[in-house]
């Protein structure tokens, strides 16, 4: 029954608009800089990467809920006062797949021309004064507060530590099938010198040997704690054309929602993501089918996270990707699903999905350190536990 | 947004969403919400019937229930939890409705003899944190049906 969660209704906008401009910072452990300098910079080179000048922006999309590059951060640090159409519901996690909707709404509807959606974290840096991360938002909440965490079930790798083992009660999914995944993440960052994780190399064995922080979830299932940020410009398909970059063409968006929020353990699908939802409307809107995609970058904050995901939204039956990722199904070179050819939140930087969708645009260009040959369709899974977003984007024509 | 609390991670005895959760407890009794005109459980508690906008009432349960998943935690993620990993932290679902699940500690087993569909049982003990001294909360914890009774102690 697949009545624990929905999906809105988005307007079509395949081949609206596209992607023409990336820029990323440094991806770092504390850097001792702030998410808006770390916002700024990234800004800067999407802009630069774009052919375009700050003044040619007239449309933001940051995040709302970390308010780290709004309207206020980006004229202050471009000197610029002009009049920017402003969305805070852009930014990273299952946002980085939809920010290109909203621009392309935008766009449709005069309101901007050419649209930037930035996102930059400084967790690494703030974890020191643990003024930030990812177990704060979820503790604030009265039914967390007072009937999960008395009992110990918090934060994020106990939760996920509790699916992790329902997956392999529910279908004998293994330790060395999760492992799998790690280390297909980890041989990408080998391969891409912007990753954290790079010159770090990973067996399986080291991923059985690795801590178990709550069993079975082990440290090596986790995504790391990093400072970085990324940013991109989405704009017209008639424009795109006439600017430097290859265009990366949106070719499909969709969301969808649990209904039972981020109360993971009230979630009645206790196995699945709101993928189930998602994937199914921007598949659609594209009109691809799973088979016809070259590259997928899954949002990835713990391996069972990229399963369950990569099961959500169809690339092989439920239950099944345990068998699915093992051996080399999803290496860059030959895979059946090459998948988070930048190493992931696992090892390339947890910058919260935004180097995700950078890493599909690369991997439209051609020009990604771990590069699908003939790459063509490269999707987005966003994951934002009470949420998910797909992102279709397409070599142009 | 930080929690200021300074009995945090102990359950807040104020907040009227969990309370009667609280005071059930503390006489021995496991207590859900129930909407009285849909007979349904509102799990967790919310201030009014999702499907009629009833205000819930809270009805005592058996206390028995299933292991659904588990957690054996090893690493403290909050200083509070310091001295008392490993412990096992858990769903149960509730025999009365199985989409009820309820969070908490299993206690009196040994974490290899867990097992998915496990028959468990609520027992009520005295939840108390060294960070957090001189405050104590009797909560719910889950032992195994065949279990003896533990000799009381706090949630291990
Ligand atoms: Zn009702």
């Amino acid at each position: 029954m697949d009545d624990w969660g929905h999906a809105p209704d988005l307007e079509d906008v395949a081949g609206e608009v596209a992607i023409v401009g990336i820029g990323e910072t440094a991806y770092t452990k504390a850097s001792g800089r702030t998410a808006r300098e770390i916002g700024a910079e990234a800004a800067e080179r999407a802009i630069a990467d774009a052919g375009l000048e700050p003044r040619d922006i007239d449309g933001l999309t940051w995040s709302g809920a970390f308010a780290d590059f709004d309207a206020a951060a980006f004229h202050e640090h471009f000197g610029t006062s002009h009049d920017l159409w402003t969305s805070p519901w852009g930014g990273g996690m299952a946002w980085a797949g939809t920010a290109p909707h909203l621009a392309a709404l935008a766009i449709r509807e005069g309101r901007a021309r050419h649209v930037l959606n930035v996102f930059p974290v400084a967790w690494a840096t703030q974890r020191a004064s643990m003024t930030g991360g990812p177990g704060e938002v979820h503790a604030a909440q009265a039914a967390k507060q007072n009937l999960e965490v008395p009992f110990g079930w918090f934060p994020q790798p106990v939760y996920f530590a509790t699916i992790m083992r329902r997956h392999m009660i529910e279908f004998g999914t293994t330790p060395e099938q999760f492992g799998a995944v790690a280390v297909a993440a980890r041989r990408h960052a080998n391969l891409n010198p912007d990753a954290v994780m790079h010159g770090r190399p990973m067996t399986i064995d080291d991923y059985l040997a690795s801590p178990v922080l709550a069993d079975p979830l082990r440290l090596l299932d986790s995504c790391l704690i990093s400072d970085g940020g990324a940013a991109y410009v989405t704009t017209g398909i008639d424009r795109a054309r006439d600017l430097p970059r290859p265009p990366a063409v949106v070719a499909g968006v969709g969301e969808g929602y649990s209904g039972t929020g981020t109360n993971w353990a009230q979630q009645r699908a206790f196995t699945s993501t709101p993928q189930v939802f998602s994937a199914p409307r921007a598949f659609s809107m594209a009109g691809i089918a799973p088979a016809d995609v070259d590259v997928l970058t899954v949002y990835d904050p713990f391996t069972v996270v990229s399963l369950m995901q990569i099961e959500d939204m169809g690339f092989c039956p439920k239950g099944e990707a345990g068998a699915f990722v093992e051996g080399a199904t999803l290496h860059h070179d030959g895979g059946v699903l090459p998948f988070n050819t930048h190493g992931g939140l696992l090892s390339h930087a947890y910058v919260l999905g935004i180097a995700h969708v950078v890493e599909c645009v690369k991997q439209i260009r051609g020009t990604a350190a771990a590069q699908v040959p003939g790459c063509e369709v490269a999707v987005y899974g966003g994951y934002t536990g009470h949420m998910a977003s797909t992102l279709v984007l397409v070599k142009d024509r | 947004m930080a929690i200021r609390r300074a009995d945090f991670p102990l359950p807040d005895l104020d907040e009227p969403l969990t309370a009667p959760f609280f005071a059930a407890a503390a006489r021995r009794e496991l207590r859900i919400p129930r909407c009285d005109r849909c007979a349904a459980f509102v799990w967790y508690p919310q201030p009014a019937c999702p499907r009629c906008g009833d205000v819930p009432g809270w009805v005592t349960v058996s206390g028995r229930g299933a292991l659904f998943s588990w957690a054996v935690v090893r690493r403290a993620f909050l200083p509070a939890f310091e001295a008392m990993v490993p412990f096992v932290s858990g769903l149960v679902a509730i025999d009365e409705d199985p989409s009820v699940r309820v969070v908490s500690y299993v206690v009196d087993a040994e974490p290899g003899s867990l097992y998915a569909g496990m028959p468990v049982v609520a027992d009520f003990r005295p939840l108390a944190f060294p960070t957090v001294p001189g405050r104590e909360v009797v909560v719910p914890v889950f032992r195994p049906l065949d279990a003896p009774t533990g000799a009381g102690g706090g949630p291990r």
